[in-house]
């Protein structure tokens, strides 16, 4: 049982990761950014090349492959987000979800089709009370914890935080003050990118790199969002995890049904919470 | 300081304003007045660049505005505060005017200095977040916004509206007193502040002006003035 | 009600995607005659299965464009409700009874039902959370039929559903489910032509425009968004059963997510909100669809592409762009007799 809850806890740490950058986009343009996952994949993808590059040096690896979607998340913002917006949420929407397509595409294309092992790149274990953890699950919940209070001190603190802050509340008010909060939202949806991007990055050795990765997280992400309001970094952290249980706890009973039962708990949110956009 | 000639502006199919003209001199403090629905604040809108009309200019300053973002409006000196009194609700009263401050890069302590100057009741609610703060206090701080790096013109819609007469009251004050100091442009449904601040009305009915006032006897009878709205 | 339909502004183009008015009453019974020519017409060029199928895609089309074009919310799982109609069609066939008009009016009660019960939820989000919400009630679904369902459903395998003839109503007949369809796309295309047009339509639409002034007027804008959510469900499950019986095959790719993809596509690039474009959509989508794998490997980038362009260069699609050039001509014609 304590297994189920560990996984269940590092699942949610992941889902947080990727959560986060969506709940920011959502919160701020009111947009769903179908290509966020693309940008986890890439990530991952990116993560594989340079540990051939370099020759299994994992972290220096994970650092690159991070930092390498940032111009990517930024062009995708800048060339697509930024210009329909404030339009359309569904255009936005189908255009994102084009720009996943291609870009699933082309990671076809550069890295094939068939997946690629990573193996547990720590492989020790702690023990605590008669329970062996591997250390690498520890580390992915500790960094999830460690980058809650980050953002919650960049939120509260930093100039930037407020000002997306403000813009959550009333983005025309911020506007008619003199703030260019496009350049703002561009920077939160490239941190969420890099979020997301971590994310994968960690999550890789102990999951199936294939393409098509990133569809099924996103609809998970989606539910974390959901259930934990848009925008509100505290509720999405909670809900992460709480989902992350769920799909830890059902896999135990019901192997299948993991993923379902999120969308169960979803729905049911939205029954009593409807309130949305 | 601002001409505004002809401008015509729809929501979606809708046509809200009719070759709409104005103009304010520096200094002045001029009025709307109008029923609901006539289009006052879609008029403001178009001033800072919520809205954009489609034909018509503007001139800020004998310098073209149609088509400008309303940040760039707001930096060269034209504030809006908007009806619905819109605060920055999970932020606290400083850190609102941090934002104003951070923009045109003003120390924010000026800001709060200035506030606290025609409203010193705001020293208690500096640390207070801004959703807690009753409406009279909402609008002294979206002024108190508004004024942070001294802008050239305010354009204020319905800052009485909703307001106890206590309120009311101090509103008028600030008001007065800022007189001299900036043009401004408010749209208002209480006529006895336009009775003692204005020193031009503009009645707005259906999307068009159909009067302008700048008479002061005129506009001190407000029997006379509710005849035109 | 009018005034927020009224045109107050000279000199302004439609061009994002804008709904256009359903071409008026002047063109009445002969766009019926066009629509049934136009794939009279396909029939010596492709195959009549093929035809058939092309209709079958464009009544699917025809609902989605209800929820899209007119309502104006693009949901991402419509695809679940055809599912629903198919299987549901499927399993009495196989189950119960193999008289096809009766599995047709089941699969088109259980899409329906489907519709009512996900609706109450679903409605109440706009935007990207009403389209992903669809998604993942389509991914339910889609689970549902593949795994704890298999008993019944086969699972990936899927089942051959073979009806039994009714009359003169033989679904193994290529000419006869040719007919069968047309008669139901011409039906449906009425019936949604004159719903569009109906004081509901109306509402419908100024729902669309301006949501909170509609409700602020006093009307109950959740029960006209489920009434129209249920009608689009009911019509693509109509499409399902329909696939089931061509196809005479049922497996859970009939309701793929990915397959949402296409209708979309079939939508925007045909003109979405008057219910010719998705027609027009439907048919270049299904030949694009149809021929293009042979000749692109990977067509999904192409689809990607063309989805980018059409969003950024093409939104009123070809039907707006026809509409555009036809109040150009007019002008000029004007512009010439003045």
């Amino acid at each position: 049982m304590i297994y189920t809850i560990m996984y269940g806890f590092t699942i949610g740490a992941i889902l947080y990761f990727i959560s986060i950058g969506l709940s920011l986009t959502f919160g701020t343009m009111r947009v769903i950014n179908f290509a966020h996952t693309l940008i986890y994949t890439l990530g991952v993808y990116f993560l594989v090349t340079f540990m051939a590059a370099l020759n299994g040096h994992i972290v220096l690896s994970g650092v690159l492959a991070v930092l390498c979607v940032i111009p990517v998340s930024y062009l995708i913002e800048r060339f697509v987000i930024r210009k329909l917006y404030g339009q359309s949420v569904d255009y936005t929407f189908i255009a994102t979800f084009a720009i996943s397509l291609i870009g699933v595409d082309l990671i076809k294309r550069i890295w094939g089709v068939n997946p690629y092992p990573l193996s547990d790149p720590i492989g020790t274990y702690l023990t605590f009370f008669d329970f062996t953890f591997p250390v690498y699950r520890v580390l992915i919940i500790g960094i999830a914890i460690v980058l809650f209070f980050a953002l919650e001190w960049f939120f509260r603190r930093s100039i930037i935080g407020k000002i997306v802050a403000a813009s959550l509340d009333d983005e025309d008010g911020v506007r008619c003050l003199g703030v260019n909060v496009k350049k703002y939202f561009s920077i939160v949806f490239v941190l969420g990118s890099v979020l997301a991007a971590l994310g994968g990055v960690l999550y890789a050795p102990i999951s199936s790199i294939q393409p098509y990765m990133g569809h099924s997280i996103l609809l998970l992400a989606f539910a974390v969002v959901i259930v934990g309001g848009m925008g509100n970094l505290r509720g999405t952290f909670v809900a992460a995890f709480a989902l992350g249980m769920v799909m830890s706890v059902t896999a135990r009973y019901w192997s299948q049904g993991a993923e379902v039962m999120v969308f169960i708990v979803m729905g049911v949110v939205l029954i009593f919470k409807p309130l949305d956009l | 300081m601002l001409k505004i000639d002809a401008i015509n502006v729809s929501y979606g199919h809708a046509k809200v304003l009719h070759d709409v003209s104005l103009e304010i001199r520096q200094g002045e403090m001029g009025f709307i007045i109008g029923r609901n629905g006539a289009g006052k604040t879609t008029l403001l809108k178009s001033i800072i660049g919520l809205l954009t009309p489609w034909s018509g200019s503007i001139l800020f300053q004998g310098q073209a505005v149609v088509g400008l973002s309303p940040e760039r409006l707001s930096l060269a000196g034209i504030r809006y505060v908007g009806q619905e009194k819109k605060v920055f609700a999970s932020l606290t009263v400083r850190e609102n005017l941090e934002i104003a401050a951070y923009a045109c890069q003003e120390p924010v302590e000026k800001a709060i200095d200035r506030i606290t100057g025609f409203y010193p009741k705001m020293k208690k609610f500096l640390d207070t977040k801004a959703g807690l703060l009753s409406g009279g206090q909402r609008q002294i701080l979206l002024v108190g916004r508004a004024l942070v790096g001294t802008p050239k013109l305010l354009l204020i819609d319905e800052p009485t509206q909703g307001l106890a007469a206590i309120v009311i009251e101090d509103i008028n004050d600030i008001m007065s007193d800022l007189k001299q100091q900036v043009s401004a442009l408010i749209v208002e449904q209480n006529l006895a502040m336009v009775n003692r601040l204005a020193d031009r009305v503009f009645v707005l009915k259906e999307g068009k002006i159909v009067s302008e006032i700048d008479d002061k006897s005129m506009m001190s009878d407000t029997r006379k003035l509710e005849d035109y709205v | 009600m009018n005034s927020i339909l009224a045109d107050g502004s000279p000199g302004k183009r439609s061009s994002d995607g804008e709904r256009y008015p359903a071409l008026s009453d002047r063109h009445g019974w002969v766009s019926y005659v066009f629509i049934a020519a136009g794939f009279l017409a396909l029939v010596p060029i492709l195959s009549t299965h093929r035809v058939t199928d092309f209709m079958i895609f464009c009544i699917f089309a025809l609902s989605f464009d209800v929820l899209y074009g007119f309502m104006g919310r693009l949901s991402f799982g419509h695809i679940l409700y055809l599912g629903t109609g198919a299987y549901a069609a499927g399993l009495f066939i196989r189950y119960v009874d193999k008289n096809p008009v009766a599995a047709i009016l089941l699969g088109v009660a259980a899409a329906v039902a489907t519709g009512m019960i996900i609706g109450p939820i679903v409605v109440r989000t706009t935007g990207a959370c009403f389209a992903l919400i669809n998604l993942a009630f389509n991914q339910v679904g889609f689970f549902l039929v593949l795994s704890p369902l298999r008993e019944f459903t086969n699972g990936e395998d899927g089942l051959g559903i073979h009806a039994a003839q009714i009359g003169f109503f033989n679904t193994s007949s290529p000419s006869v489910m040719f007919w069968f369809v047309f008669a139901c796309l011409l039906a449906v295309f009425y019936l949604l032509r004159q719903l569009t047009r109906s004081p509901y339509g109306l509402m419908v639409r100024c729902i669309n425009e301006n949501e909170s002034r509609v409700r602020f007027l006093g009307y109950n804008t959740f029960f006209y968004k489920w009434v129209t959510f249920v009608i689009a469900s009911g019509v693509a499950g109509l499409a399902g059963t329909l696939t089931t019986l061509n196809y005479k095959y049922v497996n859970p790719n009939v309701m793929d997510v990915h397959s949402n993809v296409g209708v979309i596509f079939a939508c925007l690039i045909g003109g979405a909100g008057n219910l010719y474009g998705a027609l027009l959509g439907g048919v270049i989508y299904m030949i694009i669809s149809n021929t293009l794998p042979r000749y692109i490997q990977s067509w999904e980038m192409f689809l990607g592409i063309s989805l980018l362009l059409i969003v950024f260069k093409f939104r009123q699609g070809v039907w707006g762009y026809l509409g555009d050039l036809w109040s150009y001509y007019q002008r000029k014609r004007e512009q010439g007799k003045s």
